[in-house]
C-alpha cells in the first residue's frame, strides 16, 4: 500500500478555509492526548493554549506585539525565498539592526534628542541590518560562496559583536559593569499605542509593510522578476533580468526588514541592549515565510498564528505547570499539520494498494 | 604526549559529532532533500543514546537506540517531504523545534544522572606509530567510525552504481523516475542514513564526549553540521576539511587564550565562523565560482504515474 | 470576555486547591508564587537550582503555597509573562536572572499588589527585593585547596562572560591560592557561554593539556568535572553536589541553595510582613554552601574547614588590604576592607594574575 498524490486542478474556497482549520483541530486532538498524558486538563489546557491569548484586549496586543517582528522578517524573506535566494541569517540582520539604531539612542543619551530621533533610529536599523545582509549577497555574487553557509555563520558573529558591544564600549557606566546598555530615554521609546497593554508603533509599521510587500509582490515589474528569476533562472536571464542585481536586492531588502523589526523590538520592548535580546526571531521567521507560502498576506497571519502559539506555550507553563519541552512538541506537532494540511489544497491524497509505479 | 599531539587529539573529539552528522546530511542533501532538522534528530539521539544507556547498562544498547531515534524522526520528516510533498525547509524547522522539545520530555528523568562514558579502543601495531599512531588509533569508536563513514560514502556516491541512482535523483528526479528509479524510495532511504547519523552524532555528545544528559546539549552543532555540508560542496571528502577546519579553529582559540593572547574573547569565539567564511570564499575563487548544488536540492517531487 | 477569565481563573484555583488541600476548609487561600526562569528548567545548573529551589519551598509551606514556573524566557518576552503571571493570581514573583533586572523594574511599579524578588539585581522599588550569594567565599576556599592540591601551580579556570560575578570570583580564588602559595598562576579560558558542555569540556582538555592541574569552572555543566576524571587532574564542581560525575577528582563543589530564602520570603508575603530588601547572603546564610570534601587528606579537609568557618563566622575575609590592581594602582591600602560595592564593581585583576582583562 502507498501514498498517492494527485494533483488537483482548482483549490475552492471551502478547501482553502478548511485546510488550516483541520491543522489546528489535529493538532488540538494530539495536544490534547499529550496533555492528558502529562495530567493535565485537556480542555483547560487547550483553552490556555489556543483561546486565552486572544481572549481580551492586553492579550491581543501582546499577541500583536510577538508577532510583529516575526511578520516583518518573515515578509523580507518571503521576497528572497521567491527569487530562489537562501538568506536564513536574518536573525544577525536583526541583531544588527538593533545594534545600529540602538546607536544613536546610546550617542544621544543625555544630550539633546528630539522627534528627529526615533525615525532617524528606524532608519539606522534598516539600514544597519541591510549592510549585514549584503554580505552575503556580496560573498555570492562576487565569489559564487552560497549564502546558506555564509548567512548562517555572521549570525553568531552578530551574536558575539552584540555581546562584546555590550560587555566593553556600550556598557552602562552605572550598571555596575553588568552586560547592558543604558535604558533609552523617552524620546527613543517607541510611543504606546493603547491602555493597558503593550502595543506600540511597531505593529502598525509591520502592517503597512505586508501592505507594500503585497502589492509589490503582486502589481509591479520587480515582484514578477523575482518571482521568475526563482522559478525559472534561464527564462530570467533571457528575458534580461540581472540576476546579481536582484540578488543585492532581496537581500538588502530582508536585511532591512529585519533589521527595521530588530530596532522596533529593542526601543518597543526591551529599551536596552543586552545579551539575548532575540528568542530567535530570525530564524522562527523562516517557518513564518513558508507557512505563509511566501506571499505577504500569508506572512501575517502565520505570523500571528505563531505568535499565539508562543504565548500559548507560556499560558499552559504558567496555568497547568506543562513544562516548555511540552509546548515545543506540540508545536512542532502543529506545523507538521499545518504543512500536511497544505499538501491537501494542492493534492488529492490517496491510498493505492501497491501498483508498480 | 607533546602539546601538539594533544590539541589534534581534541580537534578529532571536537570534529568528529560534526562530521558524523555532516555526512548523513549530505547523503540526504544528494538525493535532493534538504533536512534542516539534523538539530532536533541529534539531539533526540543524544537524549534516547544516554537514556537507554542508563536503563539497561549497555553503551551498544544507547548508540542502538540513538541511531532508532534519528532515524524515527526522519521518517516523521520523509512522510512530510515525500509522503506529503511539503516545503522541505520549514518542516525541516519544525522537525528542529519538535526534536529539542521531545528530546526535553524523554530525557527529564535523566537530567544529571552520572554514566561512566565509552572507553578508547587501541588498534594493535598502528596505535605504535610515532605521532600519528595515538592520534588516529587510539581513538574511541565513534572515530573509527566517522572515518569508516566517510570512506563508505564517497565509495558509495563515486564508485557504485546505487550511488549513481542516488545522485540521479538529487540531479534531476523527473529524469530519474522516467527511467524507472524509485525516486521516492531512494529519497526516504537517503533520509534514513541522515536521521542515522545525526543521532549517531548526539549519542557521541551524551556516551563519550560529556556522559550526561541536559536538555538543549547539542548547542546547536547540528546547525554547524547542516553549514559544513554546504562548505564541502556536497563532496564527502571536504566534509572531512570543514568538520576539522572548524573543530580545529574552535580548539585553537581555546589554547589560544589559555595562553594569554589577550584579544576578546568574543573575537576568539567568532573565529571558527569567520574562518570557516574566508575558507569558503578562497576555495570558490580559486574554482572561479558556480554553484555545485545538488541541481534538484530542495524541490519536492511528485511521480505522476 | 471578563466571564471566560473567571471561569477559568476559578478553574485554575480549583486545580490548584485539589493539588494542595485534600479538605475543604482553608483558613488562607494558598499564596503563589511564580518562578521565571532564564533557562531550560533541565540546564542542571543555574535554572535547575532554581527549581530545586521552589520545590523545597513547596516542601516547607505545604499547602500554604503553590508555584507557578515559566522557564526560558527570553528578556523582550519579561514583561508578558509577569503580567500574566500577575493575572494568574501570583503575587511573588521570583525573576532569576540579572538579564530580568531592568524588566522587572520597569513591571513592578505598573503591579503594586505583587511582590517581586530579582536574583542579582542592583537596587530596590516598594515592591521589589534583590536577593544574591556570595559565592565568591566559596571562591576563596577553592583557591586554598587548590594550591594544597597542584603540582604545577597552575589553576585553569573555565569562564563564562567577563562579568563582575565571574571577575571578582577569579580574583578570590587567587587571593585563597597565593594566601597557601605566592607562586601559584591562573590561565583562564571564556567560553562565551554559560551552558555548553561539550565546548566546556575542551576548554578543560586546553587548560589541562597547557598544564593546570586543578581546573575552575563558572560554567554549569559537569563537563569540565567528568573530563578532570578521565584525565587525572582535579576540578571543583558548580551549582549542584557533582560528586558522583568525578569519583576520583571532586574536591567539592558550590552547591545553591535557594529553597530556604524562598520559603521565608513566601512566609513573610504570608503574614504580611513582606518588606523590600537586598540580601547578598555568605555561607553563613545558606543560600549556597560547600559540598563535602573529597580527595583530599585529612589535613587538607581539615585546613579547607578551618578557612570555610573562618569566613561564614567572619573572622577571615577574602578582601581585606592591600589590594593592587594588575597595573598596580592601588584599590585600598593595607587596613581596609572592599566594601559591597566596591566588591560588585570589580572590573580589573589583581597584581599576581598574568592574564589580559578581556
Amino acid at each position: 500500500m502507498r501514498l498517492v498524490l494527485e494533483q488537483r486542478g482548482e483549490t475552492g474556497l471551502a478547501l482553502r478555509m478548511a485546510s488550516p482549520l483541520l491543522a489546528v483541530a489535529l493538532a488540538l486532538a494530539s495536544a490534547a492526548v499529550m496533555f492528558a498524558a502529562l495530567g493535565a486538563d485537556p480542555l483547560v489546557a487547550l483553552h490556555a493554549y489556543f483561546l486565552l491569548p486572544l481572549s481580551d484586549s492586553w492579550g491581543l496586543q501582546e499577541v500583536a506585539v510577538k508577532a510583529t517582528p516575526l511578520v516583518l522578517i518573515s515578509v523580507g524573506l518571503a521576497f528572497c525565498y521567491r527569487a530562489g535566494v537562501w538568506n536564513i541569517g536574518a536573525e544577525g540582520q536583526f541583531l544588527v539592526g538593533a545594534l545600529a539604531g540602538a546607536w544613536l539612542a546610546i550617542a544621544t543619551h543625555g544630550a539633546a534628542q528630539g522627534p528627529w530621533l526615533l525615525p532617524a533610529m528606524l532608519a539606522a536599523g534598516a539600514l544597519g541590518g541591510s549592510a549585514f545582509a549584503l554580505i552575503p549577497a556580496l560573498l555570492r555574487t562576487r565569489f559564487g560562496a552560497s549564502e546558506i553557509l555564509t548567512s548562517l555563520m555572521l549570525v553568531y558573529v552578530a551574536e558575539l559583536l552584540l555581546d562584546w558591544l555590550v560587555r566593553g564600549p556600550w556598557r552602562d557606566p552605572a550598571g555596575f559593569n553588568m552586560p547592558q546598555t543604558v535604558t533609552f530615554s523617552p524620546a527613543a521609546t517607541l510611543p504606546l499605542l493603547a491602555e493597558g497593554g503593550r502595543l506600540n508603533l511597531g505593529t502598525p509599521i509591520a502592517l503597512l509593510v505586508v501592505i507594500v510587500a503585497a502589492f509589490v509582490a503582486t502589481r509591479t515589474l520587480k515582484g514578477f522578476e523575482i518571482r521568475l528569476l526563482g522559478e525559472a533562472p534561464r527564462a530570467a536571464r533571457f528575458a534580461g533580468v540581472d540576476a546579481k542585481r536582484l540578488t543585492w536586492g532581496v537581500f538588502a531588502l530582508s536585511g532591512a526588514l529585519a533589521g527595521l523589526a530588530g530596532i522596533l523590538e529593542v526601543s518597543g520592548t526591551l529599551r536596552q541592549l543586552q545579551p539575548g535580546l532575540s528568542p530567535g526571531y530570525g530564524f522562527t521567521a523562516i517557518i513564518v515565510a513558508f507557512l505563509g507560502r511566501l506571499n505577504p498576506v500569508g506572512c501575517l497571519v502565520a505570523g500571528i498564528l505563531l505568535a499565539v502559539t508562543f504565548i500559548g506555550g507560556e499560558n499552559a507553563q504558567i496555568m497547568l505547570r506543562l513544562p516548555l519541552d511540552a509546548t515545543r512538541v506540540i508545536q512542532g506537532l502543529l506545523l507538521f499539520y499545518v504543512l500536511a494540511c497544505d499538501t491537501l489544497l494542492l493534492y488529492r491524497v490517496r491510498l493505492l494498494r501497491s501498483v508498480p509505479a | 604526549m607533546t602539546l601538539i599531539e594533544a590539541i589534534l587529539l581534541t580537534v578529532i573529539t571536537a570534529s568528529t559529532p560534526l562530521l558524523i552528522a555532516a555526512i548523513g546530511e549530505l547523503i540526504a542533501e544528494r538525493a535532493g532533500v534538504l533536512n534542516l532538522g539534523v538539530e532536533g534528530m541529534m539531539i533526540m539521539g543524544a537524549a534516547a543514546g544516554i537514556a537507554a544507556a542508563i536503563t539497561t547498562g549497555s553503551s551498544a544498547a544507547g548508540v542502538a537506540a540513538a541511531i532508532l531515534a534519528g532515524m524515527a524522526l526522519a521518517a516523521i520528516f520523509g512522510l512530510l517531504v515525500l509522503g506529503l510533498a511539503t516545503n522541505q525547509v520549514a518542516a525541516g524547522l519544525a522537525l528542529a523545534i519538535f526534536g529539542l522539545g521531545l528530546s526535553g520530555v524523554l530525557g527529564a528523568p535523566f537530567v544529571g544522572v552520572p554514566r561512566a562514558g565509552i572507553g578508547k579502543i587501541e588498534v594493535p601495531f598502528l596505535s605504535d606509530i610515532p605521532f600519528l599512531g595515538p592520534l588516529l588509533f587510539r581513538q574511541d569508536p565513534f572515530v573509527y567510525a566517522s572515518f569508516a563513514l566517510v570512506a563508505g560514502v564517497a565509495w558509495f556516491l563515486g564508485r557504485t552504481r546505487a550511488g549513481l541512482v542516488l545522485r540521479a535523483c538529487g540531479e534531476n528526479a523527473a529524469a530519474a523516475h522516467a527511467l524507472g528509479y524509485k525516486v521516492l524510495r531512494i529519497r526516504f532511504l537517503a533520509l534514513l542514513f541522515g536521521g542515522a547519523c545525526a543521532g549517531l552524532a548526539g549519542a557521541y555528545l551524551s556516551l563519550v564526549l560529556t556522559p550526561f544528559w541536559t536538555s538543549g546539549m547539542t548547542s546547536g552543532r547540528g546547525w554547524i553540521a547542516l553549514a559544513i555540508v554546504v562548505f564541502a560542496s556536497w563532496m564527502s571528502w571536504r566534509a572531512v576539511a570543514g568538520a576539522y577546519l572548524f573543530g580545529g579553529v574552535t580548539i585553537l582559540q581555546l589554547h589560544a587564550q589559555g595562553a594569554g593572547v589577550p584579544i576578546p574573547p568574543q573575537a576568539m569565539a567568532a573565529l571558527p565562523y569567520l574562518v570557516t567564511i574566508l575558507a569558503l570564499v578562497l576555495i570558490m575563487q580559486a574554482r572561479g565560482g558556480g554553484s555545485t548544488a545538488p541541481a534538484g536540492l530542495g524541490t519536492p517531487f511528485v511521480p505522476d504515474r | 470576555m471578563t466571564i471566560t477569565r473567571r471561569t477559568l481563573g476559578l478553574g485554575t484555583a480549583a486545580l490548584a486547591g485539589a493539588a494542595a488541600l485534600p479538605g475543604a476548609l482553608q483558613a488562607q487561600a494558598p499564596l503563589n508564587v511564580g518562578f521565571i526562569l532564564i533557562g531550560p528548567v533541565g540546564d542542571f545548573g543555574w535554572s535547575t537550582m532554581h527549581d530545586v529551589g521552589r520545590r523545597r519551598m513547596l516542601e516547607v509551606l505545604g499547602n500554604r503555597v503553590t508555584a507557578t514556573q515559566v522557564e526560558s524566557v527570553a528578556p523582550p518576552d519579561f514583561d508578558r509573562v509577569a503580567n500574566q503571571l500577575a493575572r494568574t493570581g501570583s503575587r511573588l514573583i521570583f525573576t532569576t536572572s540579572f538579564s530580568y533586572f531592568q524588566p522587572t523594574m520597569r513591571v513592578a511599579p505598573t503591579l503594586p499588589n505583587v511582590m517581586f524578588e530579582n536574583a542579582t539585581g542592583t537596587s530596590t522599588l516598594p515592591n521589589l527585593s534583590i536577593y544574591n550569594a556570595r559565592f565568591y567565599e566559596g571562591r576563596y576556599v577553592q583557591g586554598v585547596i587548590a594550591a594544597r592540591k597542584s603540582r604545577s601551580k597552575t589553576i585553569g579556570y573555565i569562564a563564562s562572560f567577563p562579568v563582575p560575578e565571574v571577575i571578582h570570583a577569579i580574583n578570590t580564588v587567587m587571593r585563597g591560592a597565593w594566601s597557601v602559595d605566592p607562586q601559584m598562576r591562573i590561565r583562564v579560558v571564556w567560553v562565551s557561554a554559560w551552558f555548553n558542555p561539550a565546548r566546556e569540556a575542551d576548554a578543560a582538555r586546553a587548560l589541562i593539556d597547557q598544564g593546570c592541574d586543578v581546573i575552575c569552572q563558572h560554567t554549569d555543566s559537569p563537563a569540565p568535572l567528568q573530563l578532570a576524571n578521565e584525565r587525572g587532574v582535579f576540578g571543583f564542581g558548580q551549582a549542584s553536589d557533582m560528586t558522583r560525575f568525578a569519583p576520583r577528582a571532586h574536591l567539592t563543589s558550590s552547591v545553591n541553595n535557594w529553597g530556604d530564602y524562598y520559603a521565608e520570603r513566601a512566609r513573610a508575603v504570608l503574614e504580611g510582613t513582606w518588606r523590600p530588601g537586598d540580601v547578598w547572603g555568605g555561607l553563613n546564610s545558606g543560600m549556597f554552601r560547600l559540598a563535602p570534601f573529597t580527595n583530599m587528606t585529612p589535613e587538607e579537609t581539615a585546613e579547607a574547614e578551618r578557612i570555610r568557618d573562618a569566613i561564614a563566622a567572619g573572622t577571615l575575609h577574602p578582601f581585606d588590604g592591600p589590594i593592587l590592581r594588575q597595573d598596580g594602582t592601588e584599590v585600598i591600602p593595607a587596613g581596609q576592607r572592599l566594601t559591597d560595592d566596591q566588591i560588585r564593581a570589580q572590573n580589573y585583576f589583581y597584581r599576581g594574575i598574568d592574564v589580559a582583562m578581556p
